[in-house]
């Protein structure tokens, strides 16, 4: 038998993690915990943090000029917040891209780390613009770097004290671009087979700079590519690099046969994925540089 | 240990004690008595248990009652006024958009959802509204088309033409 508890505060969420942690099983929008087979298995208290306001909050911090993001916010929310479209277009692409609107309207972006899936479509995105997971606990609270923190499929740094309460974005300088791509059953409504993430800072003359690359659903975590991102650092995108990154894109993936797909198809949908999104960027931009001249009378 | 859920469905007030893991689309159809609400796959695939939680779309095979408390439910039963099917509904006979039926009440949910933001739908925001909507029979053409008329139509009272 488990009980039920609905919080509206955090500073109460908090009491309760560091007196029952072990025991507590958290719901934030439970799309990921009613599928299971156990839903609840070993847990004594189901805690319902879905109406923490404090949890829910989408802002900037005028402190350091992050754009911070309640990890109780919903996929939907956070999607659709003019601040996260002006500032983290990456996530907001990302974001509309998760399962349907009937799970975008409840699953959260907080409970998209928690869960620690590799295939979590929001975790590439939040990698790529550089955020920061945020966790609480009576007393305490510590940052670090998102990737940092996944330990494999399913597991986390997160003590049984801690709830993840947000999620930090620093402002990104000069104009940006990024695509988010993934490859799946169907396009609506699927579990990414495999995804690519992609960002950098464009500048006047076509040139990338500070590239990030991060893969999905290809690795028992979410990862960087240091090497694709390497060979388009201070480089303008062109086809004999974007062979080069894609390559090295297939090269760190390390890919596992699954229901959903095989470690060999994955391999290669993650460099295609690349080429296509870098293909189209590179036209995208060009265009920019370009603009179109007048037709003659 | 049972809990006490008020919830206001399809606008009338609704009390239950239920276990803390009864999921919504288990009240709504085995102690409300609205069997409208199907379920398909039950775990958030096939959206044939959409239903609106304070007017978002959700999958209700994913919802536990418990965390419904004190929410608006609608669901396909509210459709209807005094025994006339609405306009959508009426459409989706119209233009065949039913077959074996299952998956209706949950298209019709998330039109109804797509319908209420926005008034004048593209068929690729059509399409996109019901993605998460799985239908074996109909190919979804004439889904969409029954939702582009009710669009067309409610648009064209709208502005009284």
């Amino acid at each position: 038998m488990i009980d039920y508890l609905r919080l509206s505060q955090l500073d109460d969420v908090l009491e309760m993690l560091w007196a029952e942690g072990p025991g507590i099983l958290m719901l934030a929008g439970g799309t990921d915990i009613l599928v299971r087979p156990q839903p609840f298995a070993g847990a004594r208290i189901l805690l319902d943090i879905s109406r923490v306001e404090q949890l829910r909050d989408i802002a900037v911090d005028p402190a350091d000029d992050c754009l911070v993001i309640g990890a109780a916010a919903t996929h939907e929310e956070v999607a659709w917040h003019p601040q996260v479209s002006r500032r983290a277009q990456l996530l907001a692409q990302a974001c509309r891209l998760v399962g349907s609107a009937q799970i975008r309207n409840l699953g959260t972006l907080g409970g998209n780390l928690g869960n620690a899936s590799p295939a979590a479509d929001s975790v590439p995105a939040l990698a790529c613009l550089d955020a920061e997971v945020v966790l609480s606990g009576r007393n305490k609270q510590r940052r670090l770097p998102v990737l940092e923190f996944f330990t494999g499929p399913g597991s986390s740094v997160r003590q049984p004290d801690e709830v993840i309460s947000s999620l930090r974005l620093p402002r990104q300088r000069g104009r940006q671009v990024s695509f988010f791509l993934k490859a799946g059953q169907r396009r609506g409504m699927c579990c990414s087979k495999a995804s690519v993430a992609f960002r950098a800072r464009s500048h006047s003359d076509g040139r990338l700079s500070g590239v990030r690359v991060a893969l999905g659903a290809v690795a028992p975590t979410v990862v960087r590519v240091p090497e694709a991102e390497q060979v388009l650092e201070g480089r303008r995108i062109e086809p004999r690099l974007i062979d080069e990154a894609a390559a090295a894109c297939s090269r760190a993936a390390r890919p596992i046969d699954d229901i959903r797909s095989t470690a060999e198809y994955r391999k290669a949908v993650v460099g295609a994925l690349l080429t296509d999104g870098l293909f189209r960027l590179g036209d995208k931009m060009k265009q920019r540089r370009r603009p179109r001249r007048r037709r003659p009378r | 240990m049972k809990v006490d859920v008020q919830l206001t469905i399809n606008g009338q007030p609704a009390q239950f004690r239920v276990e803390p893991t009864e999921r919504l689309v288990d009240t709504l159809r085995e102690r409300a008595g609205l069997t409208g609400t199907k379920e398909g796959c039950g775990v958030g695939e096939c959206g044939a248990c959409s239903v609106l939680l304070d007017g978002k779309l959700v999958s209700s095979c994913l919802v536990l009652t418990v965390a419904a408390h004190g929410c608006r439910v609608d669901t396909v039963e509210g459709l209807a006024r005094d025994g006339r099917l609405n306009d959508l509904q009426r459409a989706f006979i119209e233009e065949g958009a039913v077959q074996c039926g299952y998956c209706t009440p949950g298209m019709l949910m998330a039109a109804e959802y797509l319908l209420g933001r926005y008034a004048r739908p593209t068929t690729e925001q059509i399409r996109q509204a019901i993605s998460g909507n799985l239908c074996r029979c109909t190919g979804y053409r004439k889904i969409v088309s029954a939702i582009r008329k009710t669009a067309r139509q409610r648009a064209a009272r709208r502005t009284g033409r």
